[in-house]
């Protein structure tokens, strides 16, 4: 089984689809078939940054059914062992994929064939980038130093954790979890997982064993991209430390990415910055990273869609 | 799963062990805030200001009981009594920070002396008997100040060094080429110097009497 990581991180801009590109290369350089699949639907990147300028087919061919497998729509890459699942050229409704794709799609893309699959995620918490995220017990978040981004961070983390209450139940039960929380603890408490687990904790107690084993067996990792050198170096760490405090959420610092002016110049040349500026420290960090990620395995979740 | 922030104890919440040592609560207490304040970019936007209200509040309490020894170990009993830490009769001697500057390090092992060089030389001085032999004795010329020094065993090199009287001059002095020697004037205090930094007393005495032998000495070569 491949191992799958969704890269995401609530907000743009924050370099995700580049750290998909650069692992993606890295990883593929260790020998691992490797496949990106940029999911970040309606403002697709990720084929710009691989040199992959007019890919001939696209994830919209499997939505609309051109292609019926999702593994003919891969293409390949001018890096050997690196493939992508490209979005551009998708229809332009696309950013509302309709729930019996979304299941498609997750299920398809759980039964490829890759060593590594990476998921280049979009910004913001909507319903399908949370289900991304949620194909995986692992995965990437993408954070900056700046109080808007690690902002995002925590909604994200938040957020999944909502989703992933909200897929054991039905709409109507539900709703009736809802009203419980809110008469137990007080208004504007069904924002707070922990308040709703424990909850279920007493009305279902199956379904509270299941979602704390689930819980527990999130491997999260956290990514502090364009550090520059004034900023605090400690920041992922202490982000990481109160997650796990007051979200609950286990989540383990993978490192510090520098910030470098040269990898909008890579971009803008359309080349590997990996390539081009192999000696700077963001590279290094980036190799660091992707050293890390390789170690660590995963496993997938089991998905449950009612 | 999560542990409401209020329902941890103390040692939880600075993220210590129930064994830290005083300077180690010190350093978690400050980490906490640098993490929970006000204007941290780690904890913005997770916390409304109530909530932050009452994280510090139970950080500084957490604090103020562990840093105290007799608060902390009356906490320590009642978290003992409720078996969440193992009870201890005694901690032991408390852990300190590693001194990066041994300031008890042991005399006469390594490095500087206890005392300086100056009251080292003074002591020998006032206990060597060949030098206060010499000093009571008639004449003090170059070659009594050269004995004194060689019994202190001090170079001339440092003296010249110290005092900052050219060393060809101290050598003249030493070897007594009375025709050679600076001024008068300028002798004296040359001779005080030389006195004092070999930490000879009384100085001002001494180089009279220096001076008083090179005029006798002058008028009979």
């Amino acid at each position: 089984m491949a191992h799958i990581w969704p890269i995401g991180g609530g907000k743009g801009g924050s370099g995700k689809s580049f750290l998909t590109s650069s692992l993606g290369r890295l990883l593929a350089a260790m020998g691992k078939k490797t496949l990106l699949v940029d999911l970040d639907l309606g403002s697709a990147n990720l084929h710009t940054l691989l040199d992959v300028p007019y890919p001939e087919k696209s994830f919209s061919d499997f939505i609309r059914r051109k292609i019926p497998r999702l593994e003919d729509v891969v293409l390949s890459t001018p890096v050997p062992n690196l493939y992508i699942i490209s979005g551009a050229h998708d229809t332009l409704d696309i950013a509302n994929l309709p729930y019996e794709q979304k299941s498609k799609t997750l299920r398809a893309i759980a039964r490829l064939d890759y060593d590594w699959i990476m998921l280049d995620l979009g910004a913001g918490t909507s319903f399908n980038t949370l289900d991304f995220f949620l194909i995986s017990q692992n995965s990437i978040f993408v954070t900056t130093p700046e109080p808007t981004s690690i902002e995002n961070v925590y909604r994200l983390v938040r957020s999944i954790y909502f989703r992933r209450i909200r897929q054991y139940f039905t709409a109507t039960e539900f709703k009736a979890l809802e009203q419980e929380v809110t008469r137990k603890f007080g208004e504007g408490s069904f924002n707070k997982p922990d308040c709703i687990i424990q909850t279920i904790k007493t009305t279902h107690p199956d379904k509270g064993e299941l979602l704390e084993s689930d819980f527990n067996s999130f491997k999260f990792k956290l990514v502090l991209n364009q550090l520059r050198r004034h900023d605090n170096i400690a920041l992922g760490a202490q982000i990481c430390k109160i997650i796990e405090k007051h979200l609950g959420f286990h989540i383990e610092f993978a490192g510090n990415v520098a910030f470098d002016d040269r990898v909008h110049d890579a971009i803008c040349q359309r080349v590997s910055f990996l390539e081009r500026y192999p000696y700077t420290r963001t590279a290094y960090d980036l190799r660091e990273l992707s050293k890390n990620i390789a170690q660590s395995g995963s496993q997938q979740l089991l998905l449950r869609y009612s | 799963m999560k542990k409401d922030f209020a329902k941890l104890n103390y040692y939880e919440m600075l993220d210590i062990g129930p064994d830290a040592a005083f300077f180690e609560i010190r350093h978690a207490y400050n980490a906490a805030l640098q993490i929970y304040e006000a204007d941290s970019m780690v904890s913005y936007s997770l916390f409304s200001t109530e909530e932050r209200r009452k994280i510090l509040e139970l950080l500084e309490r957490a604090y103020l009981t562990l840093i105290n020894a007799q608060e902390r170990k009356k906490y320590d009993a009642e978290l003992a009594q409720a078996g969440i830490i193992p009870a201890t009769t005694d901690k032991g001697p408390h852990r300190r920070p590693a001194c990066i500057y041994d300031v008890k390090r042991q005399t006469g092992t390594t490095g500087l002396p206890k005392k300086t060089n100056k009251s080292i030389l003074r002591e020998s001085v006032g206990k060597n008997k060949k030098i206060s032999e010499i000093l009571s004795g008639p004449d003090i010329n170059g070659a009594a100040l050269k004995s004194i020094r060689n019994e202190l065993g001090i170079p001339l090199e440092r003296i010249a060094q110290e005092t900052r009287v050219r060393l060809d001059y101290l050598n003249c002095i030493e070897e007594d080429k009375i025709d050679r020697l600076p001024a008068a004037a300028f002798l004296k205090g040359f001779i005080k110097a030389y006195l004092k930094s070999l930490c000879v007393e009384p100085a001002d005495d001494i180089s009279t009497r220096y001076m008083q032998w090179l005029e006798r000495a002058r008028k009979s070569g």
